[in-house]
């Protein structure tokens, strides 16, 4: 059989992913034969893939948004496109491109020379994207290797630092422990349903209970715990949150940057797909799951915060109390609640983007070296006092405060909870994130309230990180007066996934 | 034409000021105060004019406008004016130019910051006392918190201001998000947010009752009611001389105004319920704190602390809930608003001069300083409730009101009174007179004439609202006999 026939359209339909993926052949080996090349003099080349990857990047996200296809399933039901699984490819080359601009500057200082750092990027995007359009068990195991199995060596990747990688060797046991229960759980549900597509196995599961005998019925149950249980590890929710702080803290500087914003896009994506869709009709049975641990998160990620001294492990525990308020949403179970979900995700990215390139930009004069404490920050105020300014309100936005962005999130996924008559969750939630104000607000005091008589000088911010800085700030103070398209993609999104 | 696009320039005025703002250099800090100063005063201005168009005739929202609607929701942000929000509209509008003036000198870093904060300040309490949404008032409520943080932190004296703006920031917020979750439940439940509907629907009791605590324990913190208050004193003593003026004319007023536009009309059969717990809180407020005024030695805090005690009389108005009882509410915080912030304007002008606000280095002022002395004396009797000054009828108007519901409470709320003398008349004993010690502060130098056209305006309208104050009930009288009505 001729394999194209066999595939018929498919391989139009996949245009962006199969860009995105011969882009990455072609960088690896352009980046191998150039880089060793006695007679160019071992040139490093690693800006030059840089500059190369964010725009294989930038060509990828403008075929996803010219894409005519709204729906279709390819390679006999593996992938699956859809609005939904579109939105979310955005969503993740974008912010994947916007990481790459944010680590030029640090790489270049930092001199790292070596051009693999892209590539891993670009395959851990590749994983991502297939993650959130796979419509398959074994497309789902599959994607999300790709994507860890890049992560763990970025994790690792500054080789002179211990730290690093002491965090790579965390990552990947912790990772692979997971991938584990992925695997077992997938296969539970293989092994007592016999199907591994997601559209078969909603149709398979619709009105399953009480029909089927008691033993298959737990095997799938026991079957979908690990595979949420695995999900959960992977985004980093309590109580499978211990990875975070050290992985977040030991990783270079950009990397955390990329682990804080992209893969929750991802696995954002995936769990709305497999439990809103796939395995909706056991919803009784995996909203407390989502429920206790998103509570759990709030408390952990906001408690947690509270004694960190350094930025990155602040962030860390930040990011595991979004997850939080993010999985009340997801628990919630409606339609209202996963636009409320989006909104948040968009948002959150937003912000952890504008604060990461605060921290990527400010490199200090003396040995351009980045802020590791908190207390690194003391005086900046006076320092510089604009860009101290962006950083409070990028902070209160953190905090929820109106009229930042960060506050439409929270309110929408409130909201959400609320009409759930989610009371408890939506009480303990507000309340987290008041404990949540208190850290955030420390670095405000430190910022322009701290008494210490220690100047430190910064460098210019470099062009792309005061790019990104001030559009990301100028989205999360205007938000409210403009939020129709976001509203409207995040609703659509939500639609798409439940009609 | 004019009319409808009023309440927008308000709230546009100051935004425009801090556009022009930003386009300042540096290098000229008194063109950076003197643009803030006059697109303050154009404000008030304008806010006259609202005044004079003022309908006192109907109980209706006026100057209605929408100002924008949220999409794929039911929330349409209407603003509109009656005769409960009218003055507090004016109140912003008069204190803002008179903080700018009053911190004229003594604002030495960020300047143009500091002209930013407090017009985006007014802009945002225009707007809370305009919206006619109650999430959209959330928004706003919540909104005044960053310049106010910024304001004491960056501005305010000592290190304590740290600790100061901490607590303002989190006490806030943690009454704040139980009304936000209130809100979401009002909107979830009956699918809008404008409050003009809002009053239409009545709740079953049990939920009347736990949304009634949502918002009392946001608006309980902001009046601020006894457990809740150990903030106010805090701020105050902490904030620069006009944060603290803001903070005690405007700020305060907010809980207040919360109560008499939302909790009350939304919760009637709540309110009722609940109004021993508002009248027993009012009066530990009131003696209590009237009590520990008199064991302090800072001069803020004094008058932070008396702040707290007239709250409490204004809350006892309030929950009156007839005409007299909370007509005299709404003149107690529009004269607490005047007299209080002049007060706070005295500690600063010696502030300014000696650099320490504890009274044990005071003494004999009158000697040195009979202009300042004056000014000092008239408003320590404005406070106390002088006959012909505006807190004496607004208090005799509480106690008249509350006595038709409760002579005990008005019993127990009178002997406020006597603490009131007792703490103001000590306090001006020991810093006005006397022998002068030089001991300590031994150059003197009595109100400039910034200062003293700072004064001016709180005396007349002190003066004003004592000896004639139907200029100010009369605009009030047709809403508050509406919301009674909406009680019974």
């Amino acid at each position: 059989m001729d394999f194209l026939t066999f595939f018929g359209n498919d391989f139009k339909a996949v245009m962006p992913e199969l860009y995105l993926f011969t882009a990455c052949l072609l960088l690896l080996s352009y980046g191998v034969i150039f880089s060793t090349s006695k007679l160019l003099n071992y040139p490093v080349i690693q800006l030059n893939v840089g500059w190369l990857t964010i725009f294989s990047l930038f060509i990828t996200l403008s075929l996803l948004v010219s894409s005519p296809i709204t729906t279709m399933s390819v390679f006999n039901n593996l992938l699956i496109i859809d609005a939904f699984s579109t939105f979310s490819k955005i969503l993740i080359v974008g912010s994947t491109l916007i990481c790459c601009l944010m680590s030029m500057s640090y790489l270049e200082h930092k001199q790292v020379n070596s051009f693999e750092f892209f590539i891993l990027i670009l395959l851990a995007c590749l994983g991502m994207v297939c993650l959130v359009s796979s419509n398959d068990l074994l497309a789902l195991y599959m994607s999300i290797e790709l994507m860890s199995l890049s992560f763990y060596i970025l994790a690792a990747y500054k080789r002179s630092s211990e730290f690093s990688g002491e965090a790579g060797l965390k990552y990947f046991i912790l990772g692979a422990f997971s991938s584990g229960l992925l695997l077992f759980g997938t296969s539970m549900i293989y092994g007592f349903t016999g199907l591994t597509n997601f559209e078969e196995l909603a149709k398979v599961l619709t009105g399953i209970q009480g029909v089927s005998d008691a033993v298959s019925y737990n095997g799938i149950l026991i079957g979908i715990t690990f595979v949420a249980v695995a999900l959960l590890f992977k985004v980093g929710a309590a109580p499978f949150h211990m990875w975070a702080p050290d992985v977040y803290e030991g990783a270079p500087t950009p990397v955390t940057a990329f682990f804080s914003i992209v893969p929750k896009v991802a696995i954002f994506a995936l769990l709305l797909r497999l439990f809103f869709f796939t395995f909706h009709d056991f919803i009784g049975f995996w909203q407390p799951i989502f429920l206790y641990t998103g509570v759990l998160s709030m408390l952990v990620g906001s408690i947690g915060a509270l004694y960190q001294k350094k930025i990155k492990r602040l962030m860390a525990y930040s990011g595991i109390a979004n997850v939080g308020y993010m999985l009340i949403g997801l628990g919630a179970g409606t339609v209202e609640s996963m636009t409320g979900l989006i909104i948040y995700l968009i948002i959150y990215i937003v912000m952890m983007i504008a604060f990461f390139s605060f921290v990527l930009g400010t490199q200090t004069e003396k040995d351009s070296k980045l802020n590791t404490y908190v207390s690194d920050l003391v005086n900046l105020g006076k320092v510089n006092p604009a860009l101290a300014f962006s950083v409070t309100f990028i902070l209160f936005s953190m905090v929820g405060l109106p009229p930042f962005a960060g506050f439409f999130g929270k309110m929408y996924l409130f909201l959400a909870v609320m009409q759930s008559e989610l009371y408890v969750v939506a009480i303990i939630g507000v309340l987290s994130s008041v404990v949540a104000a208190f850290y955030y607000i420390r670095i405000i005091k430190v910022m322009f309230f701290g008494t210490s008589n220690h100047y430190t000088t910064y460098k210019t911010m470099d062009k792309m990180n005061a790019l990104v800085l001030s559009s990301s700030l100028f989205f999360l103070i205007f938000f409210f007066a403009y939020p129709e398209p976001f509203l409207m993609c995040a609703h659509k999104a939500a639609l798409g996934l439940c009609l | 034409m004019f009319d409808s696009s009023i309440l927008l320039s308000l709230v546009g005025l100051p935004l425009f000021g801090i556009i022009i703002l930003f386009f300042i250099p540096d290098t000229n800090p008194d063109l950076q105060k003197n643009v803030g100063l006059s697109t303050s005063l154009l404000t008030f201005l304008l806010s006259i004019l609202l005044w004079l168009k003022f309908d006192m005739s109907t109980p209706k929202y006026q100057f209605v406008e929408k100002f924008f609607s949220v999409p794929y929701s039911n929330m349409h942000v209407y603003v509109g004016v009656d005769g409960i929000s009218l003055f507090f509209i004016l109140l912003t509008t008069f204190l803002i130019p008179i903080c700018l003036l009053a911190s004229w000198d003594s604002i030495k870093i960020y300047i143009r910051e500091y002209s930013i904060a407090f017009l985006f300040l007014e802009a945002v309490l225009v707007c809370v006392f305009t919206c006619l949404d109650v999430l959209f008032f959330y928004i706003f409520f919540e909104a005044v918190l960053i310049p106010m943080f910024l304001i004491v932190g960056i501005w305010g004296s000592r290190e304590r201001k740290i600790r100061a703006a901490y607590q303002f920031f989190v006490y806030t917020l943690v009454g704040s998000v139980l009304m936000l979750l209130a809100i979401l439940y009002i909107y979830a439940q009956t699918g809008t947010t404008d409050i003009q509907v809002l009053t239409t629907i009545s709740f079953d009791y049990q939920t009347q009752i736990i949304l009634w605590l949502a918002f009392f324990a946001s608006l309980a913190v902001k009046v601020p009611m006894v457990p809740a208050h150990i903030w106010l004193p805090e701020a105050h003593s902490e904030a620069p001389t006009a944060g603290s003026v803001i903070l005690a004319g405007v700020l305060l007023k907010m809980g207040g105004y919360g109560f008499l536009r939302f909790s009350i009309p939304m919760f009637p059969d709540a309110s009722i319920y609940f109004t021993p717990l508002v009248y027993t809180l009012s009066i530990i407020a009131i003696v209590y704190t009237s009590l520990t005024t008199l064991r302090q030695v800072d001069l803020k805090r004094i008058i932070a602390y008396s702040s707290v005690a007239h709250m409490g009389f204004v809350t006892i108005g309030m929950f009156t809930l007839n005409i007299q009882g909370i007509e005299g509410s709404m003149l107690l915080m529009l004269s607490h608003g005047v007299v209080s912030s002049a007060l706070f304007l005295c500690v600063g002008v010696i502030y300014d001069r000696h650099k320490t606000r504890i009274i044990k280095y005071y003494s004999g002022l009158t000697v040195k300083m009979p202009l300042f002395s004056m000014v000092f004396l008239f408003f320590i009797l404005a406070n106390m409730g002088f006959p012909g000054t505006s807190s004496f009828v607004s208090e005799f108007l509480v106690l008249t009101g509350s006595f038709k519901s409760n002579v005990f409470v008005t019993t127990m709320a009178t002997t406020g009174v006597i603490w009131g003398a007792a703490y103001s008349i000590w306090l001006y004993n020991r810093v006005a007179f006397g022998n002068i010690r030089t001991s300590h502060i031994s150059a003197f130098q009595d109100l400039e004439r910034r200062e003293f056209m700072v004064f001016l305006p709180c005396i007349f309208l002190t003066f004003l609202m004592g000896i004639y104050p139907e200029i100010f009930l009369n605009a009030m009288h047709v809403s508050i006999i509406h919301l009674i009505e909406q009680v019974q």
